[in-house]
Parts: C-alpha cells; structure tokens; sequence
C-alpha cells in the first residue's frame, strides 16, 4: 500500500475554495415536444458544473433547477440499465457514462436523440421497433432432448467463446448508430445480431441453425457495410462489428 | 396549426420501422449471401482483371497511343483475350449491378419506387451484358 | 380510462417480477406491469453473486446456509423461510443455468463458486464458496436471462405503465384483491387492471438515501401503494450500507471484490477489518463492514484532505485476474474516478443499498394483512417484500438468491389461486384516488420544487438515520420528515403535459418515498436495541428479550383526517438456531 498514491487520487477530487472546479458549460438540447408543436427546436441552457460530472447529472440539473419539462430517459446512472442512451456531441453515448470533461465542453454540448426511431419528447424515442427486432432473433437458449437433473456442462473455453456478447444491455446505441438502420427500419441491427450471435455461440444452445436462417434474410446481416459505428458507439465495449462478422462467417461455412 | 395537451402534432416515423407485422421472410434460399460472397470474390478477380487490362491498354508497349483498331482486333484474336474481357465484362456489370441494387434497398423508401428503380437497373444490367457478349463473340476483323 | 382484465397483474419486471411472470404465464392470462422497460430494471445492477450450496468447489450443504442466513440478519430471521430459501437456492441457480444464465464455469464445466460476505463453513468455521457467479455482471445476466425466457413464453408487458395503485375490495368483512391502477407514461391516459391475482415485485426504496446504490427509480412505489390502502410494512428500519460504494457516487462496487482478495485499508494503510472481524475479516456481513469503516472515518482514520472515506485495495490482485472476475467495476474506477484499480487503490464509502423490510408475505409470498391474515389474491416478492429470509441485516448475494425463489413461489402460488377464485368486482370509481392525485399535481399552483423537498429528505436521511442513529437523530428525522410532508402539499410541477411526463412521474415519487422515510424513521425510533443494520449507539447492544419481534407499521388515518403511524409487532419464527453473539 503505497501512501503516495492516496495523494494522487486526491488531485482535484476535494475541491478547495481557491481553485473552484467548476466551469461554465453550454448545453444544446434538441427539444420537441408534441403537445406544443409539430417544430424542432434547440435549446440552450449554461450550467456552472464540475467538469468531471456526468453528462447526466448536467441532465438533472436542468430538469430539477431549470426546466422541469425537459425529458429523458434514466434509471441507474452507472451504465447498466441502458435507458440514456442519446447522442452527445454527434456520437452515440449513454449520458450516465460520458463525463463532461471529456467531451470538449469549452464549445456547446449538443445532445439530441438516438436516431432512427420515432421522437415522442425531447430525448425520448419509441423503443418498440428495437425490442421488436431483438425479439425477432429468438433471443433465448433453445435445447432439445431432456433436461438434465444437475446444470449443462460448459468448458470455460466454451463460455469463454461468447463472453462479449453477453454484456450487451439493449441500449439501442448500436443500432441507432448505423446508416443502414437510419434508412432501413427493418434491418435487423446490430443490438438484435449481438443478441443472435450470444445464443449461436453459446456451446449449449441447439437452435443456432434457426437462428441462422433468420439473420440470413434481407434484412439480416448481409446488409451490415461494416461501417464499425456500433462498435464505436456501444458503451460496453463489445466488438460488435466484429460479433457480426462471425455470423456472417458462421452463414458461410455452417460451423459455429 | 395550433397544438395542445389534447390534440399533440405527430411524430415524425423512420422509414419502414420494424413491427410484430414486419414479414418474417422475404427471400428464400441463400440469396443475399451468395448475393454478399460474389461482391468479395468477384471484387478480387477484377482487381486483377482491371488493372492487367489497364496496364495492356494505357501503360505497357507505347501507352494509350497504340490504341487503334488493329490492335483491339488483334487482341481478340486470341481466346485468351476473348475470355479476359468477356469475364471483365461480365463480373464489373454483375459486381455494379448489385452495388446498386443495395443502394436501392438502402434508399428507396417506398416499396413501389424500391421496385422500379431496380426494374431499371436490371433491364440497363441485362441489355449491357448482352450486347457487349454479342459484340465479343461476333466481332469480325474484316469489316470496312 | 381503460379497462383491461386479466387473471394475474405481476407489478414491477425486474428479477421477481419476470421470475414470477415466467411461471404464472404459463398457467394463467397474465399481464406484466414496468415503470421501466423490463431490462432496466435494477437487479441488473446487482453484480456479486447467487448463493446456492451447490458444492461444486468445496464442501458445502443448505443448513450452513441456512445458519449464515440466520445469523447474517441477526437471529430476527424466520427461519422456516430460510430453511426454505437455502434449500430451494440449488434448483433456483440450475433452473437459471437451463435457461441459459452463462455462468462462470469450473475447469470441470460445472458452475463457479466464490465467496462472499458472511457465508461460511460449518457454522462459522471459514469463509466458503458459495456464490454461483457470472463475472462481476450476475443480475445482469440474471436479469437478461429471465427477459429472453419472457421473449420466449410470450409474456406481456405493458411497459411503462407506473401502478399508483392497490385496489381492494372489501367482501363479506374481508379485503380482497381486485386489481390496480396505472398510469400509461406515453400518454397520461389512467387504465384500471382489473386482476384475481396480483403480484407486487416493485423493487425498493433507496433513493430516500443520498449517496446510494439505487437507481433513480428505485421509489418505494409498491410499499406505498400498499401501506396506503392499509396494508403493514415490516421492519422498514433495517436498511443495509453496502460497505463498498464508490466515495461519494454511492455506485457499487461488488462485494465479490473482497470474495476475489481486495482489502480495505484506512489512511495508514492498515487492513482494520482484521480488528473488528478477527475470523471473516474483509468478508464478515455488510453491517459489520460498513460500521467499522465508519468507526474508522470517526476516529480520525478516514482517507483524503476531509478523511471521508477508506480505501478497497485491489492493487496486489493480478490484473488478469481483475480482467476476468471484476471487469465491470474496474471499469467504473476508471470511468468515474481516474484511477486505474491495478496500481491505485479505490476510495470508497458505506452506500445506501437494500431495504430488508417491505411488504409482509408468507413463504407463499402472500401479502399478510396483520400478524396472521392474508390478503386474498395479494401477493409480493422481491425486495419490495418481506418475508423475511434477510431479518435485519441481508447477507450478500441473498438477494439475487430471494427474488428468484420467491418470485417463483409468487408467480405459481397467484396463478394458481387465479385459477380457481372468481374476480372480485372493482369498487365504485376504482380510478379516482390516481386521478384525482394527477390531475391535483398537474393542476397545482403550490410554490413548492420537487428538487428541494427530495434534496432536504435525503440529506436528513444520510444525517440521522444512517449507519450510526441515536434518540435525538431520529427524533431529528421524523420531525423534519413531517415537515417536508407539509410541505409536499404545497408542491408543483413545470410540466402540465400528458405526454411522458417524467416531472409529473417524480413528483408521485417523492411522495411515496416520504411515506416510506416517515415509516421507516418512526420504526427505528421505536426499537431501541441495536441489530443488523439498525445500530443505536444509545442502545448499542442487541435486546432479545424486548426485541426479539418484527415491527409491523400500520397507516392509520383519524376522524378529522390526521394520518399516523400506529406500531405493532409480530414475532419471529425461530426453528433450529437459538439466538447467539454474532462474531465474525
């Protein structure tokens, strides 16, 4: 236990009356709201903030100090329940994970909503189409044959083989980052095809050739242009791009 | 138009959103895919193909000057050369075809416009291929 | 209005409420109600573990469990459910693996096992490996799994729809369950959920804590809902301090950090567990832990310029090993403070974490009306219940353990009551009460902020009814409780919408929350023992003479209108284990 390291994560965090850490921030906001107008509009609010807050609680002070009618989505505020995810400064993030000062906020902030799906109030979509296309990939183990008494056995290695694809937490910052999403409703996108490749991966599941045949349609996996924005954009860090990849591998050579 | 708590202005829908009514299966078979591995083989061939033909045509032996009739003739003299464009013409046509052919998928936003705007292009694809085809096999280095 | 019909209403999607739709789906027309799109819901937050003796690294065997369950909460268990929740763990984690949970596997395939907090060997012997774990992501993966079977046994969810509330019918001098009200967030519109069964898996309270792990959302909403229509809470006062939140951020750091080897260290560098815990030491149960560090902090041992926190030492652990078995929280470290867990050590402090109290239940998970009466077609489950398997201090990875075997006990045990009962006719107006609540707060010109009411709650809350509590601090509590409750009257929101009115939807939820800090304060006040986690320092020791007993809270409201809190008590089922000093 060394102790100068303590001094070291002290640097900043305490706060003294000397140096304020807070600065002032400008945050766009692109607000709409039914009720008041069909018109889009942005909206700029200045906040004296600490830098090193989360995009979210800049969120929270506008609403609770501000503007009450500002609306948004969220529930844990750590990056595990996936309901803010918006795009900040043009990218894809989850407001809870994105720290203010990592995001240049000498210049305006913009946050607007995913893209993609339909705006019901201000940064809030209508998520149905997204959990429709999750549903659609038979997100869920499939056996034949009887259960056995005690668990199925798995090698690490095996579970090992998946493993990134499991963290996904259906936050739609995958699919709404993809242009052929954008233009392109039906296409499966990339939340749905991690959630197929977590299941065809998965040395226990027996249904990967179901699976398959739906990712091979259309709107399935051929029509991803690895344009790698999922990856960019998914908060968890999953290779999404390349979890798609594989599926795509997997069509080819039916091995998987 | 005035909007209120009771009469809200719609929402603005994405193009062709996903429903419990979204078709589950629009093409049998293994299209798309064997649609998907012709782009990557068929690019690699004609990289090849198109940069060895560029080479003979504006590069090696004089460059573009050569160019004349004489010289495309004599080419196609030969069943080697004949091969050589015929497949060029073939997979370049067939490779750009389908580029555009997800261009439209991605695009098009209506089903009817998706549909004649690749009605156009495969009657274009189709009409190119063949007559260049027909001109490959019955060139006659005789003619006045 | 809408009227919908089904035979059972399952309140709340996350890890009680989707284990019990799971299996009331297939035996009954069921309807699942969420605030929140199901796999928002915070057992996803959940990270350590699930205990089960399934024995598949060491020796071990559900009565250990059981005795860890017991002691863990303090001997103010009941012990039959214990019994229950132990026993029942081993097929609750296989049912989970045959779902497809991808747990962490041992080189022979078969489900990893960690340890964790206060679970032992023998009685007390050593630490065992007993929590059955995925990474540091279990109620992520636990919480997903029960989704994707939802997907699969067509559940239907009404997804954003917050039940404001319980409707009871009173038939022949008995209340029954008649169904709930929602309110539908898209668009304002109130539906009545006419149901023979309804299941209360909504979750906790946390929120009325300042520096706590709960999400945003975690409001108390079915305890209120409940208490308003007449119903008991038990032993609200006991509410767990996770010892390990990130300072000042109160996210969670698992405990599984410690099973893994981490150590806490004050500003000396000293592992003080060793003082307080000679045997489990890091590992002995949250209250313990989250105490001793306070102590620390007290005595002038704390870290940092204000010495408020301590240090979790991950830095001797190979970063391999972090990578594979604590990935998410290294994570955290690295988002939210700077500080790279390989070489730097974590600043953390005590967070507001679980509330061991709620809604009374059997081990049916049938919602009990007093002492012994339950309440027909009413069930609960989750942390929103109280059954009570965690007594007055919750062990880790009991939780994960609880939702699964009583959401399963609850979602089979209202199927089959909708099976045969009859529906209960709604009573007259059966929306009135939510509307009338709204349509009050939409319209309200009050000069009150919803911010500044919740802000002086927590902050009173954090002061005086935290880890340490005395006489004078929970006087101090219910005192200005009750004045932000007056205050609240007066209270007003900006937005006057329909569509997804979140100020609206926080403005509901402050009031729940004050409801359940009033409870919960006015419940500590009375127990003058120290136990769990509810710690007197004017009553520092346990007093199982006086105490020995669950409170039971009733809402009473008098002639003129005045609302109080009367306090009962109901007594603990004790089985094979007489009480003992709890050492660790």
């Amino acid at each position: 236990m060394a102790t100068p390291v303590m001094e070291k994560s002290e640097a900043g965090a305490g706060g003294t009356a000397a140096d304020s850490p807070y600065i002032t921030a400008t945050f766009r906001i692109r607000r709409f709201n039914p009720e008041i107008s069909d018109e889009v509009t942005w909206q700029d609010f200045q906040l004296e903030i600490d830098p090193k807050e989360r995009v979210l609680d800049a969120l929270h002070k506008i609403k609770w100090e501000i503007d009450g009618t500002l609306t948004f989505r969220r529930s844990c505020a750590h990056g595990i329940c996936g309901s803010d995810a918006m795009r900040i400064n043009g990218r894809n993030r989850l407001a809870c994970k994105t720290l203010i000062k990592d995001i240049s906020p000498e210049k305006p902030i913009t946050i607007e909503p995913i893209k993609g799906l339909t705006v019901q109030k201000d940064l809030v979509v209508d998520m149905e189409p997204f959990f429709q296309a999750y549903r659609d990939v038979m997100p869920f183990l499939i056996t034949k044959g009887n259960e056995p008494t005690r668990e199925r056995l798995q090698s690490a290695e095996d579970r090992e083989r998946f493993d990134d694809t499991t963290k996904c937490i259906l936050c739609a910052a995958c699919t709404s980052a993809c242009p052929v999403f954008w233009n392109d409703g039906q296409y499966f996108g990339p939340a749905a095809i991690v959630n197929a490749h977590r299941f065809i991966f998965d040395s226990r599941d027996e249904g990967g050739e179901q699976r398959l045949e739906i990712l091979n349609d259309r709107e399935g996996v051929w029509r991803c242009r690895t344009v790698f924005n999922c990856t960019e954009a998914c908060p968890r860090g999953i290779e999404i791009t390349k979890a798609i990849q594989e599926v795509k591998r997997a069509l080819i050579t039916r091995r998987y | 138009m005035a909007y209120d708590v009771d009469n809200p202005a719609p929402v603005i829908e994405p193009p062709r959103a996903r429903t419990s009514r979204t078709p589950r299966k629009f093409t049998p078979g293994n299209f798309e895919m064997h649609a998907w591995l012709f782009m990557r083989l068929s690019g690699i061939v004609l990289v090849v193909l198109v940069i060895g033909h560029l080479l003979i045509q504006l590069v090696l032996d004089g460059g573009v000057s050569k160019i004349n009739f004489a010289f495309v003739a004599g080419r196609w003299a030969s069943p080697f050369w004949m091969t050589w464009d015929l497949l060029m013409l073939w997979l370049a046509m067939l490779h750009g075809a389908n580029g555009l052919r997800t261009v439209i998928n991605d695009y098009a936003e209506r089903d009817g416009t998706r549909f004649w705007l690749k009605m156009l292009l495969y009657t274009a694809t189709v009409f190119t291929v063949l007559l260049g085809t027909l001109v490959i096999f019955t060139f006659d280095p005789n003619i006045r | 209005m809408k009227i919908h019909k089904y035979d059972t209403v399952i309140v709340g999607a996350g890890g009680a409420g989707m284990r019990a739709a799971i299996e009331a789906t297939k035996r009954s027309r069921t309807a699942v109600l969420t605030k929140l799109y199901p796999t928002r819901s915070h057992t996803g937050a959940a990270q350590g573990g699930m205990a089960a003796a399934l024995a598949n690294v060491e020796e071990d065997n559900w009565e250990w469990h059981t005795f860890d369950t017991v002691k863990g909460g303090d001997y103010l268990v009941d012990q039959d459910a214990a019994e229950i929740l132990a026993k029942e763990a081993i097929d609750a984690v296989l049912d989970l693996e045959k779902m497809g949970l991808p747990f962490n596997r041992t080189p022979d395939g078969t489900i990893d096992q960690r340890r964790f907090g206060g679970h032992s060997r023998n009685h007390g012997e050593a630490p065992v490996r007993r929590s059955c774990y995925a990474a540091d992501r279990t109620g992520h993966m636990i919480l997903q799994t029960l989704y994707q079977n939802c997907v699969k046994e067509g559940v239907e969810f009404y997804n954003e729809f917050y039940v404001l509330d319980l409707l009871l019918s009173e038939v022949d001098g008995v209340k029954r369950t008649a169904g709930v009200v929602a309110y539908e967030l898209a668009t304002g519109e109130i539906h009545v959920f006419q149901a023979k069964a309804v299941v209360f898996a909504s979750g906790g309270n946390g929120k009325f804590f300042k520096v706590s792990s709960n999400a945003h959302t975690l409001t108390g909403d079915g305890q209120a809902a409940a208490f308003r229509r007449g119903l008991p809470l038990e032993d609200m006062e006991f509410f767990q301090f996770h010892p390990t939140g990130i300072w000042r951020m109160g996210i969670l750091l698992t405990e599984g950090a410690r099973g893994e080897g981490g150590i806490l260290r004050n500003k000396d560098g000293e592992r003080f567990m060793e003082k307080y815990a000679p045997v489990m030491k890091d590992l002995a149960s949250r209250d313990v832990v989250s105490r001793s560090i306070y102590t620390e902090i007290r005595e002038g041992r704390g870290c940092g310029p204000e010495g408020d926190h301590v240090y979790l030492d991950l830095t001797h652990l190979p970063p391999e090993q972090l990578d594979a078995k604590l990935p998410d929280i290294t994570e955290f470290a690295r988002t939210y403070l700077g500080i790279e867990p390989y070489t730097d050590p974590i600043p953390i402090q005590p967070t507001a974490h679980y509330a061991m109290g709620g809604i009374p239940t059997n081990v049916m998970g049938e919602v009990l009306a007093d002492n012994t009466t339950v309440v027909p077609g009413l069930y609960a489950a989750g942390e929103v219940a109280c059954v009570s398997v965690h007594g007055a201090n919750r062990l880790g990875t009991n939780s994960l353990l609880d939702i699964n075997v009583f959401g399963r006990r609850a979602g089979i045990a209202a199927a089959e009551y909708a099976a045969t009962a009859d529906y209960v006719d709604l009573p007259e107006d059966p929306a009135a009460f939510v509307q009338g609540q709204v349509e009050a707060l939409r319209s309200s010109e009050g000069t009150e902020r919803v911010t500044e009411i919740r802000k002086a709650l927590q902050e009173t809350m954090d002061k005086n009814v935290m880890v340490f509590r005395t006489e004078q601090t929970l006087k101090e509590a219910v005192e200005e409780i009750a004045s932000l409750r007056k205050r609240y009257k007066n209270v007003s929101v900006q937005d006057k919408g329909k569509r997804f009115n979140t100020d609206l939807l926080e403005a509901i939820e402050l009031g729940n929350l004050l409801d359940l800090a009033e409870v919960t304060a006015v419940s500590a006040l009375a127990r003058k023992e120290s136990r769990g986690g509810h710690y007197r320092e004017d009553y520092p020791n346990r007093d199982d003479v006086n105490f020995m007993r669950h409170t039971m809270a009733y809402r009473e409201v008098g002639d003129d209108g005045t609302e109080s809190i009367r306090l009962d008590y109901k007594p603990v089922v004790q089985t094979r284990y007489q009480p003992m000093e709890r050492k660790y």
